[in-house]
């Protein structure tokens, strides 16, 4: 027996200290990020996605090389005939002229006059205007402006007709006749929602829409709520087909044997959860950059356009660490729901069976969270922004709109960050007893009797 | 030997489990107190083998409505390699998983050295899962480093240990391979050397040699015997009895749950009464005229030499004397213990293999009752007795 070859004696039992806890968790994530980044599907993946965002990001470019030839007709509401006469003409000169070094022939605006508020704001509402300018004479002889339109009307489209309000305000005061000496102050300029408007009376009330940054939120909104509802579900369905091909190899009675239940979920989530984190910043991070420079490409592509702007405005730093925040308890939460289930199946082929019931209500949440992006703050919304299965999403988007209180978002992380541990916990007593067993399909009532254990 | 569950005095109890069908006891363990020591002899030595060794405590267990083991109980002797036998479906796998931690019995518990399973770490144990598996995609070292790294081995020395197991096992080159490129063999190894990477004190295999060539079953074999030698305790599960009768000192055998038989090996074999003659006669291997002995029958015929079985109570001088009055003349005549696969087939009263082999899916069904006690157990049910034999193990 050539005892020089066999691994000589170290004491047997190295460790007593809660069997390996902390460390063995930690080798299981190492394991599951490693074989994940380094699986070709990864790789394949992360490079059609983030060639996907960076043509997103690119759209408003797009929109804006389109935007050049199609023609917006805009309603003017003046005190008197005469403003409105000479508004017209001023605008109609001063912003299609703009386009004479870009040749197309047709107009980009057509201004036509409307009688009064209540027929110009009917007209934007029902979408044969795509807005209307309300001029207004001060008591002091100067002008106010005011665009009434329906959610958005483009960010560069109200900044061309913010520079138009500005030349007609300047005509105005030179023609005043007799000269006065009120000194010229540029004319008030806001843009209000048509949906504000009292039809009957004409008054205009309601919020000032900032529309640049208004767009850009929900711009930004949508990605966020798109990209975590995507990934919650689809980095949830790794982790469960993680377990059913530890199962499905029998790799796991090798691993329950010399890990915990615990340190294999736990472990599992976290591995998963980091590589799924480092796809989407490997897919969001030169979809961003395209944001950012895309002002630059457009000038550079399409020639400058003082009135295009950056699309970034409402992209702030809270909106990003809230996206990180609900990320982490969000895919916490759902992996552990779809390591309980998947340890429960025997095959690759039964995942189908956990992944479609898994992914209504996430579902469920993700209507809610749109419906919250176009300003809906109903009720149902609200407690939907609370209900931790659903709140990765629709918080998200309620937060992007803005408006949210402070209560709101510590209930609404609150609830999460009891639940999660709570939901792993129960996982954890499925998983246990779901790896040793093989055999049928998952029924309801099998994940009962795994959770009574 | 449907023994039901009493409740008695632990030395009595221990004794029942080596008393073979015919009622007759044998000697347990070298260890053990004979019936001739003191109260407080029995009390220290009682203490002392609790300290020593592997007990596995009046287990029971029950998968829906198939009892999986019922009242189990034997103990391994420290430093030994030990032969869990019986049948597929007999209770092995069960018994591991329940010292593992893995599952928890109904009733009774297993002890090393007088802790209670579910308080060892886990390290304690070397584990073969009979269901072979490993990560298809990741490397072989990888994998054994990752393994050793959850039974607390660093990664440097999981990987120097790890090398030099393959080395033993002539397959360093197997190293960088992926584990699905290798074959079924290869993987077991594979699988062995996760299992004893972190040196164990405790070693359960369940069915280490099936699927093994004879080269790799040495092997194997050589190393189960150095890790006895290093006071390793290898326990091992086995439905081939040939491997069983040359490796093990003591063994146990299980049907349905239950002990049959159990203790020194020798013991085990002289349990039934049997007896077995080998016999050499010039110019004649036939024996025709051993037809006249009732009770004898010839196991292995061969030209040199025949194994002849005899049936309890036929004295082996009657084959001898039968010889002799038949004129023929006898090379060499020995009296040796009967075959253990025979041994078994006498106590559980058939052969180990004829319960046969279940589809692994139909096992799994019947073993599926675990967690789900009403819905699959129903099948395990509907299978009848058949299925009762049916694997847990």
């Amino acid at each position: 027996m050539n005892a020089g070859l066999v691994p000589t004696g170290r004491e047997p039992v190295g460790r007593v200290d809660g069997d390996g806890g902390l460390g063995n968790i930690a080798l299981v994530a190492k394991r599951e990020y490693a074989e994940r980044v380094r699986s070709r599907a990864f790789v394949f993946s992360t490079l059609l996605l983030a060639g996907l965002a960076v043509v997103i990001a690119l759209i408003p470019l797009a929109v804006r090389f389109v935007d050049q030839v199609t023609v917006t007709r805009i309603g003017v509401v003046a005190p008197d005939d005469k403003l409105g006469e000479r508004a017209i003409a001023v605008m109609d000169g001063f912003l299609n002229a703009q386009l004479e070094s870009g040749a197309p022939a047709t107009k980009r605006f057509v201004f036509e006059a409307r009688p009064d508020v209540g027929t110009a704001s009917t007209e934007v509402r029902e979408g044969g205007l795509a807005g209307a300018v309300l001029i207004d004479r001060k008591a002091d002889g100067g002008l106010d402006f005011q665009v009434l339109s329906v959610g958005a009307l483009s960010q560069d489209r109200a900044q061309l007709l913010q520079i138009g309000a500005f030349a007609v305000g300047i005509l105005d005061w030179t023609a005043t006749q007799p000269p006065t000496d009120r000194p010229f102050v540029p004319p008030a300029f806001a843009v209000v929602d048509a949906g504000a408007v009292d039809s009957g009376t004409g008054a205009v009330g309601g919020a000032t829409i900032d529309t640049a940054e208004y767009a850009s939120r929900r711009i930004v909104g949508i990605v966020f709520v798109v990209l975590s509802f995507l990934t919650l579900v689809f980095y949830g369905l790794w982790v469960a087909a993680g377990v059913v091909a530890e199962k499905a190899t029998r790799v796991m009675e090798l691993l329950i044997s010399a890990a915990t239940a615990e340190q294999l979920v736990v472990g599992k989530i976290l591995g998963i959860g980091l590589a799924g984190l480092t796809q989407v910043s490997l897919v969001l991070a030169p979809a961003l950059l395209s944001l950012l420079l895309s002002g630059e490409i457009g000038d550079a592509l399409l020639g400058e356009d003082p009135a295009a702007g950056t699309s970034l405005a409402g992209l702030s730093p809270g909106l990003v660490a809230a996206f990180l925040v609900y990320f982490v308890l969000g895919f916490s939460l759902y992996a552990a729901l779809y390591a309980g289930a998947g340890s429960l199946l025997s095959r690759a082929e039964d995942l189908q069976i956990v992944a479609l019931p898994l992914s209504i209500p996430a579902i469920a949440g993700y209507l809610p969270a749109v419906l919250a992006l176009s300003g809906g703050s109903s009720s149902f919304i609200r407690i939907a922004s609370y209900v931790p299965i659903w709140s990765p999403f629709v918080m998200l988007s309620r937060l992007s709109i803005g408006r949210v209180e402070a209560w709101e978002l510590a209930l609404s992380i609150g609830l999460l960050l009891v639940t999660v541990p709570l939901v792993t916990w129960l996982a954890i007593r499925v998983y246990r007893a779901g790896v040793l067993l093989y055999g049928q399909p998952p029924t309801l009532g099998t994940f009962v009797r795994a959770i009574r254990g | 030997m449907r023994r039901s569950p009493v409740e008695g005095d632990w030395r009595e109890r221990a004794t029942r489990t080596i008393i073979d069908g015919g009622g007759r006891t044998f000697p347990e363990w070298p260890i053990r107190a004979g019936p001739l020591c003191s109260p407080a002899d029995e009390h220290a030595h009682r203490h002392a083998r609790a300290r020593m060794t592997l007990v596995v405590d009046h287990l029971y267990k029950r998968f829906g409505t198939v009892a999986a083991l019922d009242d189990l109980a034997f103990e391994v002797p420290p430093g030994q390699v030990f032969g869990f036998l019986g049948a597929n479906g007999a209770g092995k796998t069960t018994t591991m998983r329940i010292a593992l931690g893995v599952l928890d019995a109904d009733a009774g518990r297993v002890t090393w050295r007088g802790t209670e399973s579910h308080r060892l770490p886990r390290a304690t144990w070397g584990y073969l899962p009979e269901e072979r598996g490993l990560y298809p995609r990741m490397r072989v070292i990888e994998q054994l480093v990752f393994f050793g790294g959850l039974h607390g081995v660093p990664a440097d020395r999981a990987r120097r240990e790890a090398m030099s197991w393959l080395r033993r096992f002539r397959a360093e080159d197997l190293a960088i391979r992926k584990a699905e490129q290798l074959s079924k063999g290869n993987q077991q190894k594979v699988q062995f050397i996760a299992a004893v990477l972190h040196d164990p004190p405790v070693l359960l295999l369940d069915e280490p040699f099936t699927g093994l060539d004879p080269v790799n079953v040495m092997l194997l074999r050589e190393a189960f015997l150095e890790l006895r030698d290093r006071g390793r305790t290898v326990v091992f599960s086995t439905h081939q009895m040939e491997v069983a009768e040359a490796l093990c000192e003591s063994v146990a055998i299980v049907d349905r749950g239950r002990m049959v038989v159990g203790g020194r090996l020798r013991d085990v074999k002289r349990s039934t009464g049997r007896r077995m003659v080998r016999i050499s006669v010039a110019d004649d291997h036939r024996l025709t005229w051993l037809a006249a002995v009732p009770g004898t029958r010839i196991i292995q015929a061969g030209m040199d030499r025949s194994s002849v079985e005899l049936d309890p109570g036929v004295e082996p001088e009657a084959v001898l004397a039968a010889a002799v009055a038949a004129g023929a003349r006898v090379l060499h005549f020995e009296v040796a213990d009967p075959s253990l696969e025979q041994v078994f087939i006498d106590h559980v009263g058939h052969p180990v293999e004829e319960v046969g082999h279940l589809a692994p899916a139909e096992a799994e069904e019947a073993e599926g009752g675990t967690a789900a006690e009403g819905g699959t157990a129903t099948e395990g049910g509907a299978a009848g007795d058949g299925a009762a034999a049916v694997d847990a193990a």
